[in-house]
């Protein structure tokens, strides 16, 4: 649920099923992997998804023969009022400017749009309206137009970059202007056009779903798909910011179609293997979207070197922005494929230990997504073997884990659950209860684990109460010497689990009432 | 929607007849209303019946509370299984109908029938909301429109019921897909027009809040609190979006509801009160769920809410409202902004104006207690979903305890202190301080072991010997009975830690709280003896790395004690109002069932028990109550018969009239007690059997007594009994045919097939195979002909045992000889095709014990598993053997602690009847094979004794047919006993 919007299961099996069965067999789906949940968007995008989604062109694209800063660039301490006339001036100069024939005409194009590319940069866009409301798209629309100098193309573009990046509305303007800027992506463009093009083309993207599947229709995927391979680096992280923005779903077609293009593969392993943060930050991304949304590019990528990758910038990144990609990616694929834990990370070899001081890493880390999506990660690789589970059991993580399962917030607390949940249970792969590993459940009782999940019981959150009675449950049958009741009552588990008496949730109520009838109710004494 | 008049008109006429005293009019109309049920177009008569303004309104109301009743049973749902539920549903056409008008109808009745069609539109819409109801929500929006601007707020209470009812589904349900779809439909219809209404009655609230009077409030106050019902289902998966955008809206609405005080005839009214109980739920869900969104309003609902509990209230909601607003806060104290409460001012704060003002006994709480002790009990002692208030404040204490344990421990512990002060001072007016004071120990006292959670916050023994027992020995023991209750339940909540010695010398005094008149001070004393009682201890086995769990308490413990409880329980059951305590009753059975009474004692209970269950049985209502009855006489008949056969004529005498009673007057729930009670009888008698037991005997073999399925496993419990005592009666009056009749039908029933091999497996052990011979074909016909069509698991598993057991019993020959006669190698086929397979799958510690040594008398000593054309069968029914032997010893353990537990989960407190084994009525599972220790052993010698007559011909046929891995398990076993194959 971290990027609702963007991040359905890749399978078209639904999470229920584990969910369902598992309450009725008790503790079943704390050892089934669980891939990212929920096809169907009901929040918002989530914030550090929405940040990136549009972005305002400051400064010129590197490369670009104009200067960082020219004189003018800044239009200083002039109240609105009287910038928006000026904007709407530079709006009637863009159409008189295409009527103007003859010597100088091109030159003064040029300037025109400059001058209304320089108010529509100002922080915060409080330009764009004003210019939207002039009339200023299906102008700018005609500087487009094929034969355009590339200095033109690119001031048009820059200027529709920022347009874009305004409100929702805003964004939607540009409709008519999305083949053509489109069509210069295309390789007969120059390096820079088609990349200040890439740019207003993700912001259209980054506004929503409809826009969205507009450029998709329009062929927008595969120019910019080759755009990610140029060598230039700003240009290929461009394209790949903007690609993550047109696949990013919830229809997963884009992201299907992209893993279909030739060398896509070798694109994103040659941008990762780089060097570059911010190069690869946004190739990370893209490795998101595809992990989330396609089957098929799941393969793909789980046997490519790309998890390898990954993991070394888990491993050696101190860059949030480059972190949370990389982190959410590699969730994507264990969660997603089987074939990450049983194949890529084999215990005992160096990638493994990588990848789980990576995760403990962003376990302590003060980001909140971090610690969220390293529980996530760590509960799917839990899920493996026998050897993950004790591999990750002597770790550091387990310190870490306990505390956040009694003291985290809702939805950490939910993913340390699941993997101290998974670390005890070895499934048995029919429709009994799961073993219990013994050593490991006292060693979570022990370390104070229980209140954190009597807490979980209690929650509003009938999923999560589930798992915490699926604690309950593997407590009070596997903790030795039937000491797991106990344990249970005096934490108020008990009290915890009769709230479920009467609850309008079947399962839910049967469970919890089984729970206490069988460890708590008719004790007769009699048949031991 | 057209209803004939006449139709209508003859409807409102059954419905008047259904209420009249006369009994027979009465039944004539409900037969005719039953019979009409059935007809097509019923349904829409009785709707359009409950809203026809012309009839009369009892009538009317009738007719809505049996269409509701109508669609609840029988509208259709989806089935979860696939098939069986389908044949009774509503024909489609009625429901179509009744989904068009139903909505419109409900608007214009009057309110008491417009609550039963809201509830009949719930159970429509549970199973055709949305995909399969598109007209319902798009209607209830476009009224509520048509409510908002004629600016009709009660107009639109029906409307957000019926929506409140509709969304309910998202707070309880697991989250899916599915249940997602459903989730976005209802936000992208109805989130904006919830907001509209919200916000735009929130204003006329604010508008008029000082001159609005109180008819004119309470639909606002409804309406608005409707709306956070919404909110709340809505807002249960997931932050919808469009929340999310709306945040500021709603939370501003939900402060000034929070911080507004309202005229006081308004808050007298209770409903802004019951508002605000909704507001806190959504607080509590925001701060545990979207604590990220929520934290820019934490600060100000923090402080709203706790202005709101200080502030004082003449509100009869106020004390939900506080348990909510209470629940609010703990959810903050346990969250990660805890420190907005870590300052000592504050945490004084908290404990001083919120928790000890509400840990006090309000005048409620003594209502409760004096009148309605039941309830009391179960709020006060068993946890319920509603909280008191007094349990919310103590876990608001727990939650900051987690944080901030020694800050909490030391107000804790000032504030008992303060309170035994208080009480030392003026003992007769401040009981209820003591109360209070040891209500917070319990609460907060950290269990030894607890891994976190409780508080050390006192010096428990002396609170114990100074607090605790003066008041069990206190002169005046009948006063301020509510004192004494929580004093019981402090001795029960640390029954584990109070020594052994400590609490026998207890005893005397907590039997004599048995008599208190206060039923909840009995109820407590009773709970805590028999809770002492099954207290069990951690006992490490000498020499092995194994524990065993053993009574604390044994008979030689409470022997002298006994008789003095037991007499004090049956005074307890004449005090009013505790006839029939559940809590009594099974003190009673716990302490009969474990300790040893003998003399007079025996004849009082007996006789007072069997004068009980003549009175319940004029009208059995209370089902926990009649089963400890029951346990309770099962265990005075097991354990006073034990140690005195003499005995059995004095309960044959006291048990006989009223065992009778229940079969002759056919009190059916008791059925089953009635036939393990004679059963137990059976079993202490000795051959021949009296006149009576005979007459019973011939009860048993009528095929009309097994007709009710829950006195199956009775009677084949109570068959057993017989069987065992007089094998040779079946040969006479054609009795075994008459029990293979009954053997057959019950096999047909997967439900009762149980019942149908314990039976059989009965009559093997129990009778000589030339009684048997005579109808051994008869019995294979039956059971393989079932076979064809069922071969789940545990029928086939059953099937193994039985057939085990013939081999056991009778020997290899008669079970191949036996099979064979019905075709022959039908018995091979079978070993292939179900034994063989299915080994390895067999349960229970006896039962693989039976079936192994089966199965390997039948490898070594069948002809027709030796001839040399088997070789390839006989492998693989070795390998199955290995197979099981190698597995049960893997879970063994496990087992072993399972058994014990599901003995108990088979206890129903439902009302239907259903067959509850007496655990006091006795055992019935014997070993057979006694002179087989160890079945592994009896393997291995086997086929070494067999291997040695012909050397070399097993080994290639292991080496074969049994897989690697049982194979090494194979060799293992030979070298562990110190045999060979060779």
């Amino acid at each position: 649920m971290a990027d609702d919007s963007a991040s359905p299961s890749p399978s078209s099996a639904s999470p229920l099923q584990h969910h369902r069965d598992a309450i009725k067999s008790s503790v079943h789906n704390t050892s089934a992997s669980r891939r990212r949940e929920q096809a169907v968007a009901i929040g918002k995008e989530r914030r550090e998804a929405l940040i990136r989604a549009k972005r305002v062109c400051q400064a010129p694209i590197s490369g670009s023969d104009e200067a960082e800063m020219e004189e003018g660039d800044m239009v200083v301490d002039e109240d609105k009022a009287c910038l928006e006339a000026k904007t709407a001036h530079a709006v009637e100069e863009l159409k008189s400017a295409l009527s103007n024939q003859g010597k100088g005409a091109q030159k003064k194009k040029i300037e025109v749009l400059r001058d209304l590319r320089r108010l529509l940069s100002q922080p915060g866009l409080p330009l764009v309206d004003a210019a939207v409301k002039a009339g200023a798209v299906p102008l700018i629309v005609q500087y487009l137009s094929f034969g355009s100098s590339d200095e033109q193309l690119l001031e048009a573009a820059w200027c529709l970059t920022n347009i874009a990046a305004g409100e929702p509305e805003e964004t939607k303007s540009l409709l008519p202007a999305l083949p053509l800027l489109i069509a210069h992506l295309g390789e007969k463009s120059s390096t820079l056009v088609a990349e200040q093009c890439a740019w207003a083309i993700g912001n259209v993207a980054g506004e929503g779903a409809e826009l969205r599947s507009t450029l998709l229709a329009q062929g927008a995927l595969r120019p910019l798909a080759r755009l990610m391979f140029s060598s230039k680096g700003s240009t290929a992280r461009t394209a790949a910011w903007a690609m993550s923005n047109l696949i990013k779903g919830p229809d997963p077609k884009a992201a299907n179609e992209l893993i279909n293009v030739d060398g896509l593969l070798n694109a994103i392993i040659a941008n990762l293997e780089k060097g570059e943060e911010e190069l690869a930050t946004e190739v990370a991304w893209v490795v998101v979207y595809l992990s989330a949304l396609s089957e098929r590019a799941i393969g793909l990528i789980a046997r490519s070197s790309i998890p390898q990758l990954l993991i070394g910038r888990l491993f050696s990144s101190e860059n949030l922005q480059l972190l949370i990609p990389v982190l959410r990616g590699l969730g994507n694929l264990i969660a997603a494929d089987d074939y990450m834990v049983d194949s890529v990370l084999i215990v005992g070899n160096n990638i493994i230990d990588q990848a789980l001081s990576g995760l403990i890493k962003c376990l302590k880390s003060d980001t909140r997504v971090l610690r969220k999506e390293a529980a996530w990660a760590l509960a799917n690789i839990v899920a493996g073997s026998l050897e993950h589970k004790k591999l990750i059991f002597a770790s550091e993580a387990m310190p870490l884990l306990i505390h956040l399962v009694t003291s985290a917030q809702f939805d950490i607390r939910r993913e340390a659950a699941y993997t101290l949940g998974n670390l005890c249970v070895v499934p048995t792969g029919n429709c009994e209860l799961p073993k219990i590993i013994v050593e490991h459940l006292v060693a979570i009782v022990d370390g104070g684990a229980l209140p954190g999940f009597i807490h979980l019981v209690r929650s509003a959150d009938v999923d999560t109460a589930g798992l915490g009675l699926q604690f309950l449950e593997m407590v009070m049958r596997g903790y030795p010497n039937g000491q797991g009741p106990k344990l249970v009552e005096m934490e108020d588990g008990i009290e915890a689990m009769e709230r479920f008496q009467f609850h309008e949730n079947e399962l839910m109520r049967n469970m919890a009432n089984g729970l206490v009838d069988r460890y708590f109710g008719e004790d007769y004494g009699l048949d031991e | 929607m057209e209803v004939a008049p006449e139709t209508l008109d003859t409807l409102a006429g059954w419905f008047a007849q259904s209420l009249s005293p006369d009994a027979a009019a009465r039944r004539a109309a409900e037969q005719s209303l039953a019979s009409a049920a059935c007809t097509p177009g019923f349904a829409l008569a009785l709707l359009g019946l409950a809203s026809s303004p012309r009839h009369d309104l009892q009538a009317r109301l009738a007719a809505s509370v049996y269409f509701k009743n109508l669609l609840r049973r029988r509208w259709p749902k989806p089935s979860a299984d696939g098939d069986d539920a389908c044949g009774d549903h509503l024909p489609p056409n009625d429901c179509a109908i009744i989904k068009a008008h139903l909505l419109q109808l409900l608007l214009t009745a009057p309110p008491l029938i417009q609550a039963q069609l809201s509830e009949a539109l719930a159970a429509a819409a549970a199973s055709d909301f949305p995909s399969k109801w598109e007209s319902l929500l798009p209607s209830i929006v476009s009224s509520l429109g048509t409510a908002l601007s004629a600016g009709d707020v009660p107009a639109t209470n029906p409307l957000l019921a019926a929506a409140a009812s509709l969304f309910t589904r998202f707070r309880n349900t697991f989250d899916n897909n599915a249940i997602r779809i459903d989730l976005k439909y209802s936000l992208d219809n109805f989130a904006a027009p919830l907001l509209e209404v919200f916000l735009s009655t929130s204003r006329r609230l604010q508008a008029a809040a000082a001159t609005v009077t109180r008819p004119e409030s309470r639909p606002v106050f409804e309406c608005l609190r409707l709306c956070c019902e919404i909110f709340y289902s809505l807002n249960s998966i997931d932050l919808p979006e469009f929340f999310e955008d709306h945040m500021r809206e709603w939370m501003t609405e939900f402060r000034a509801f929070l911080t507004t005080s309202y005229p006081p005839a308004l808050e007298a009214d209770g409903a802004p009160d019951a508002l605000r109980a909704a507001v806190c739920d959504n607080l509590q869900l925001y701060m545990e769920k979207y604590e990220e969104e929520f934290r820019g309003y934490l600060k100000e609902f923090v402080e709203a809410v706790w202005g709101l509990l200080m502030a004082p209230s003449v509100s009869p909601s106020r004390g939900q409202l506080a348990v909510t607003a209470i629940r609010f806060l703990t959810t903050v104290a346990e969250s990660v902004h805890h420190a907005l409460f870590g300052s000592p001012e504050a945490m004084k704060q908290i404990c001083d104006s919120v928790v000890v003002p509400n840990l006090r006994l309000r005048d409620d709480d003594e209502e409760l207690f004096e009148g309605n002790w039941v309830e009391y009990v179960r709020h006060d002692a068993e946890g319920s979903d509603a909280d008191t208030l007094r349990r919310a404040a103590c876990r608001l204490l727990r939650g900051l305890a987690a944080n901030f344990r020694e800050q909490v421990a030391a107000l804790v512990s000032a504030q008992v202190q303060q309170m035994l002060a208080a009480y030392a001072a003026d003992r007769r007016n401040n009981w209820k301080e003591k109360d209070a004071a040891i209500y917070l120990v319990i609460s907060l006292m950290q269990r030894p072991g607890a891994t976190g959670g409780g508080t050390p916050v006192i010096d428990m023994e002396s609170f114990f010997t100074s607090v605790i027992v003066p008041e069990l020995q206190a002169p005046d023991w009948q006063s301020e009975p509510m004192l004494k209750a929580t004093v019981l339940r402090f001795l029960k909540e640390f029954k584990d830690q109070i020594p052994k010695a400590t609490a026998l010398s207890l005893l005397p005094s907590v039997t004599m709280f048995l008599t208190h008149e206060s039923n909840v001070v009995h109820s407590y004393a009773a709970t805590f003896i028999e809770n002492l009682l099954i207290i069990k201890d951690v006992v490490q086995v000498p020499g092995v790395n194994v524990v065993t769990r053993t009574p604390r308490y044994v008979a030689a413990d409470i022997n002298p004690y006994a008789q003095q409880i037991v007499q004090n329980l049956s005074k307890a059951l004449n005090i009013p109002e505790s006839y029939e305590n559940p809590y009594l009753m099974k003190c009673l059975m716990r302490v009969l069932g474990i300790a040893n009474v003998a003399g007079q004692i025996v004849h009082e209970i007996t006789a007072r028990l069997v004068g009980i269950l003549m009175e319940v049985c004029n009208n059995p209502k209370n089902p926990d109550f009649n089963h400890y009855l029951f346990e309770a006489l099962a265990a005075v008949i097991g354990r006073a018969g034990e140690q005195d056969p003499a005995l059995l004529p004095v309960f044959e005498a006291s048990l006989f009239p009223v065992l009778q009673r229940i079969l002759v007057e056919d009190i059916s729930e008791f059925w089953p007690y009635a036939f393990q009670i004679f059963a137990q009888l059976v079993n202490m008698s000795q051959p021949p059997l009296s006149q009576n037991y005979m007459q019973l005997f011939g009860v048993l073999l009528s095929s009309a007594t097994w007709d009710r399925p829950p006195c199956v496993p009775a009677l084949v419990r109570l068959l057993r009994a017989f069987l065992r005592k007089i094998p040779n009666e079946l040969n006479q009056e054609a009795r075994l045919p008459n029990i293979l009749l009954i053997f057959r039908s019950l096999l047909s029933r997967s439900s009762t097939e149980d019942s149908a091999f314990f039976m059989l497996n009965t009559l093997v052990e129990n009778v000589s195979f030339d009684i048997m011979n005579p109808h051994i074909s008869e019995i294979w016909s039956a059971l393989f002909t079932r076979l064809q069509t069922r071969q789940a698991v545990k029928f086939v598993n059953s099937l193994v045992v039985f057939m085990s057991l013939v081999v056991v019993k009778y020997g290899p020959a008669v079970l191949v000889g036996s099979v064979d006669a019905i075709q022959p190698n039908l018995f091979i086929t079978i070993l292939q095709r179900f034994w063989i397979p299915n080994l390895k799958f067999i349960k229970g510690a006896l039962e693989v014990k039976l079936t192994s040594v089966a199965s390997t008398k039948l490898i070594c000593e069948s002809a027709a598993l030796l001839d040399v054309a088997a070789a390839q069968t006989w492998g693989k029914m070795l390998d199955s053997i290995v197979a099981l032997l190698s597995r049960s010893d893997q879970d063994g353990a496990q087992q072993e602690q399972n058994d014990g537990a599901d003995a108990d989960s088979q206890r129903t407190s439902g009302y239907s009847v259903s067959f509850v084994r007496l655990q006091y009525a006795g055992k019935s599972e014997d070993d057979l094979l006694k002179e087989v220790n160890d079945p592994k052993q009896f393997l291995v010698t086997s086929l070494a004794t067999l291997s040695a007559q012909s050397p070399g011909r097993f080994g290639p046929i292991i080496e074969q047919n049994v897989d690697p891995a049982n194979k090494g398990a194979l060799i293992q076993l030979c070298a562990a006993y110190n045999t060979s194959i060779v």
